[in-house]
């Protein structure tokens, strides 16, 4: 028979203690997150941009003047799920038209008219188009049969103008009438809608399976406390919490020694970004201004995303070496110096927001509640910082040569993500490396919260946090498996 | 019996001695694939078992390059030993040698906070007993000054009263009373001899017989990794000698 003796016994109260407040605190945390994030998601929970959408084929010649009596009809089908314009462009034979013309959108099954516009045609310019909106989104007509009809009730010959049309493209399961006969080709039209998401819609029974699963793995450390035996998540608690005074003692000479004798001080974390943007911005703005709305704070979400993750890692790298005066000498987690140092750079990213945020208004970029949600993907960049940096310091331990690649490496870094650039400009052989490089997907999906003012698909939450959970396993793992053989090298 | 503080049992140390240490890629490649990544092993603490009551001050002697200061790193965790196992109850001090843990850019006062956090102080204990070290320290104004402007003996005097404010269940003194001025020197004396009456246990590292023989209560020899002899100190002394 074990006896327990009075202080395993108090130990063990202990634990049920720490126990009790992470159970607690993760549970109410979760409830937290998971109402907060529905509302701040909104609309993009539930609905995304159609897959099925058709888009408007490039025109290269006209169908008929749509004079009185005259009629365009375009048969199709769509993969929209919800449908809510339909686009037609015209050609206007470059002379003013007089007259109106009528739009129609049919569910060709039992023949009811869906969607009816009437178009003044006088307004209607070269290449310019007239759209059928529904006033809500029609739904129920995946993949069935659709006519859409053109038609003027009183416009006269050599004044109306024509619908364009492409000869040269063909859309599956279409076809084209004029005036009912069948012609090769297709109408320049397009029809825009949004799909339903699955994972939204099962959102709340997606936050069940996650409280069922936070459960579990609380039942899991609740039962190892039970048998005595020690668990990773509470001395994780634990220890953060003994070694917080310490982390903050250092995160504070971290800042003390960094802006020790400069005259600005903490300034240069606001100004720093700021600079960079102007920089870039004179050099970069000419070329791709254009292609983007709001290139000033696209910019400036890139630099500030970046730097942080640049100085992050960087600052890491030297995390273990440069406290080897420390390390030999005193125990210390050795974790806590990597940390430290993230932190400290999460704090020059918190102080670099605000001039992030200012010129953002000054822009003309609306702060919405979706703005709320960049801060989801900035963790994910920390989190993922983290995890590299503490690969970074261990492996700088070993060889010297870490900092000189990294310095590459992070170059490199630089140019494959999208900081300054639109990723448009990628030839489509390229798009494997964003797709492959993590930073990209948090500083997209930061814009997107930003700029946009639209949350992201449900699923790419969980891509990211995928991500940088990946990550810091993988670092962390590393850095536990060789961290006793730090002081060898030291 | 008063019961036991730090236990080891068969501690073994062997370090890989490369033969010209390697620290990069491109060497430890080159060398690897000319298969000569040969390593030396060295032994620096074989087979010591050694165990420490509760307010015993154990005196370590030896040369240089018997395993005194491995002893002690293992001792303090900062060193996973190759096999045997060491047990340590209570908080360890480890009496930091001159400037390491002081940050040169930052004030004494500033430098007292992250010590005492690097020892594993709370931030209340620091709050109440910050006075009493800038007292202990004797450095007066020289406290809100960088310690980069301090002398060697007034580093000695900020690491010592920011370590042995408290009471710890073991101290660490590794060749450390020899530095600041006589008057400093005999207080801090004072102040290891206060420590071990109210029942630190001091585990003291010296290469000054005198201190030896008049601080400690038991001492061990150590030659080449291995206890050579352990006892009352009169008799370690004069066989090392």
């Amino acid at each position: 028979m074990r006896k327990i003796t009075r202080a395993a016994l108090s130990e063990r109260m202990e634990q049920y203690h720490i126990f009790n407040r992470v159970a607690v605190r993760a549970l109410l945390g979760y409830l937290a997150l998971v109402v907060l994030f529905f509302f701040l998601a909104g609309e993009q929970l539930h609905f995304r941009r159609s897959r099925g959408e058709i888009a408007m084929p490039a025109a290269d010649s006209g169908t008929v003047e749509m004079a009185a009596g005259n009629v365009v009809e375009q048969r199709f089908t769509t993969a929209v799920q919800r449908i809510e314009q339909v686009d037609v462009q015209w050609g206007t034979y470059y002379r003013p038209n007089a007259g109106a013309i009528l739009m129609e959108l049919w569910d060709t099954r039992d023949n009811t008219l869906l969607l009816l516009g009437r178009f003044d045609a006088a307004a209607i310019t070269e290449g310019g188009v007239t759209s059928l909106t529904a006033s809500q989104p029609l739904e129920g007509l995946y993949r069935i049969p659709l006519l859409l009809r053109v038609s003027s009730p009183d416009c006269q010959p050599g004044s109306s103008p024509s619908p364009l049309m492409s000869v040269q493209e063909a859309l599956p399961d279409s076809s084209l009438y004029l005036n009912g006969a069948a012609a090769d080709g297709v109408l320049c039209f397009a029809v825009h809608g949004t799909d339903y998401i699955w994972t939204g819609l099962h959102y709340w029974e997606f936050a069940a399976v996650g409280l069922l699963l936070l459960l579990a793995a609380l039942a899991v450390i609740w039962y190892r406390v039970r048998l005595g035996k020690r668990s990773y998540v509470l001395n994780a608690v634990v220890a953060t919490e003994k070694y917080s005074f310490l982390i903050r003692q250092l995160v504070a000479r971290d800042f003390k020694t960094k802006y020790k004798r400069s005259v600005l001080g903490i300034f240069w974390s606001f100004l720093n970004p700021l600079l960079t943007m102007c920089v870039q911005y004179f050099v970069f703005s000419t070329i791709f201004k254009s292609d983007i709305p709001h290139y000033v704070a696209y910019l400036l979400v890139g630099i500030v995303v970046f730097n942080f993750f640049s100085e992050a890692c960087g600052m890491s790298l030297t995390a273990i070496a440069g406290n080897a005066s420390l390390i030999t000498k005193v125990y210390v987690p050795k974790y806590i110096y990597p940390l430290t140092r993230v932190i400290s750079s999460v704090i020059n990213l918190g102080i670099s927001l605000i001039p992030l945020v200012l010129v953002s208004l000054g822009t003309g970029v609306a702060l919405r509640k979706s703005t709320v949600l960049a801060v989801y993907f900035l963790s994910c960049t920390i989190i993922f910082s983290l995890g590299l940096g503490l690969l970074l310091s261990a492996a700088m331990v070993f060889f010297r040569d870490t900092q000189f690649l990294w310095g590459v490496l992070s170059m490199i870094w630089m140019y494959v993500t999208p900081i300054f650039y639109p990723e448009s400009i990628l030839p489509d052989n390229f798009k494997i490396i964003l797709w492959i490089n993590p930073l990209y997907h948090f500083l997209k999906n930061t814009r997107i919260c930003i700029l946009d003012g639209i949350s992201p698909e449900p699923t790419v939450y969980l891509h990211c946090m995928l991500l940088a959970l990946g990550a810091l396993g993988i670092g962390s793992w590393i850095f536990r498996k060789v961290q006793d053989r730090f002081i060898l090298y030291l | 019996m008063s019961r036991t503080v730090i236990e080891l049992t068969d501690v073994t140390m062997r370090f890989r001695m490369n033969s010209d240490k390697i620290l990069s890629l491109k060497e430890f490649v080159t060398t690897a694939l000319r298969g000569k990544l040969d390593y030396q092993e060295f032994t620096a603490l074989d087979h010591v078992s050694l165990q420490v009551k509760k307010g015993e001050t154990l005196g370590l002697i030896g040369r240089n390059g018997a395993g005194k200061s491995t002893l002690l790193k293992v001792i303090s965790g900062i060193l996973k030993p190759t096999a045997g196992s060491v047990q340590c109850q209570g908080t360890i001090a480890p009496m930091l040698e001159l400037g390491s843990g002081f940050d040169m850019d930052l004030t004494g006062r500033e430098n007292i906070f992250l010590n005492g956090a690097i020892l594993g102080y709370s931030e209340a204990f620091l709050n109440a007993k910050y006075d009493e070290i800038a007292a202990f320290s004797e450095l007066g104004n020289f406290i809100e000054t960088p310690i980069r402007n301090y002398s060697s003996g007034m580093l000695a005097r900020l690491a010592f009263s920011v370590t042995t404010v408290v009471q710890p269940e073991v101290l660490i003194v590794d060749e450390i009373l020899s530095v600041g001025d006589a008057a400093f020197q005999e207080k801090s004396r004072r102040r290891m001899m206060e420590l071990m009456g109210g029942g630190t246990t001091v585990l003291f590292v010296s290469h000054s017989l005198e201190q030896i023989r008049e601080m400690c209560s038991r001492v061990a020899w150590l030659e080449q990794g291995r206890v050579k002899m352990i006892g009352a100190p009169a008799a370690v002394c004069s066989a090392y000698v």
